[in-house]
């Protein structure tokens, strides 16, 4: 079975993965462009998504080996993300992390992630709109009919090119949701 | 200013213990399970964290290998910390037991 979904909350895509595996499926696959693998297995599987970026590939290979000594196995996600993909059959001990520090700190990676992708998407959006308006500037001295048709052919380009100002604000979302949830394991 | 990671976490506590004798990853969180009677269970993320922390304050260093995975041992700098955790923590348990410890000193 495949999925296609787009996620810029690492906890919501979480939280959507584990439902899938609830309906009795494990994932195979992965793609950086939102496509999802599952196959159907009558075991219980769990997911936790972790954020690590930068790793070295000894490092990577340090922080594979750990998890897998722990019985979780690494999915192939897109490599520039940083998002890790870890899942293993259900049992005692399904958390990746155990105590509030490291949970903590796993909520500063996601504001740090969040942040950065936040700021290229505002950036980007900004170098957009710098020199165009969104609609042509000939669109508004249209009148009747000629203005709607217009309008509406001219709509769906203007869409595209909200889409990252669209996706600034989500990961801002995004970067306020893992502050409240890091500050909150602080106090 | 203090030490980022002092007073020491139980999950640091409990690795800075366990490596007192040089052992990999895995098999911290075994010794730590059995050291606190099945109560601290670290997980995969915890423990990875902890080991590169530790790792980076030079409080543990890697000693060796076994097969693909790093055998830690805790360094002189971690044997001083405990020595100074353990001085803390003697105190506190001393103000349990008095109920005025001003009288004592």
């Amino acid at each position: 079975m495949k999925r296609f979904r787009a996620f810029f909350n690492i906890e919501k895509e979480e939280h959507w993965l584990n439902g899938q595996l609830q309906e009795g499926y494990r994932c195979t696959g992965i793609s950086g462009l939102g496509i999802y693998t599952f196959e159907k297995t009558d075991k219980n599987f769990v997911m936790r998504l972790d954020y690590q970026e930068h790793l070295s590939k000894e490092k990577l290979g340090e922080y594979k080996g750990m998890y897998e000594d722990f019985g979780w196995d690494y999915i192939d996600g897109s490599t520039f993300s940083g998002i890790r993909y870890w899942q293993k059959e259900s049992a005692d001990q399904d958390v990746i992390f155990s105590d509030r520090q490291s949970q903590g700190s796993y909520y500063k990676r996601l504001m740090n992630y969040s942040l950065w992708l936040g700021m290229l998407s505002l950036f980007y959006a900004l170098m957009l709109y710098k020199d165009s308006t969104l609609y042509h500037e000939g669109l508004w001295s249209m009148e009747g009919s000629l203005f709607w048709k217009a309008f509406l052919f001219e709509t769906p380009f203007v869409l595209l090119k909200l889409l990252p100002a669209l996706m600034a604000v989500l990961l801002g979302i995004s970067y306020y949701q893992a502050y409240r949830k890091y500050s909150m394991l602080k106090v | 200013m203090k030490h980022p990671l002092l007073p020491l976490s139980e999950t640091m506590h409990y690795i800075l213990l366990a490596l007192r004798e040089p052992l990999h990853g895995y098999a911290v969180m075994q010794k730590i399970e059995e050291m606190s009677h099945g109560s601290v269970i670290l997980a995969a993320g915890t423990l990875y964290g902890a080991i590169e922390n530790l790792s980076k304050h030079g409080w543990i260093e890697p000693v060796g290998k076994s097969g693909r995975r790093k055998i830690y041992g805790i360094t002189a700098e971690g044997l001083e910390v405990l020595k100074v955790e353990q001085k803390r923590l003697l105190h506190i348990l001393s103000l349990y037991e008095g109920s005025e410890p001003d009288e004592e000193v």
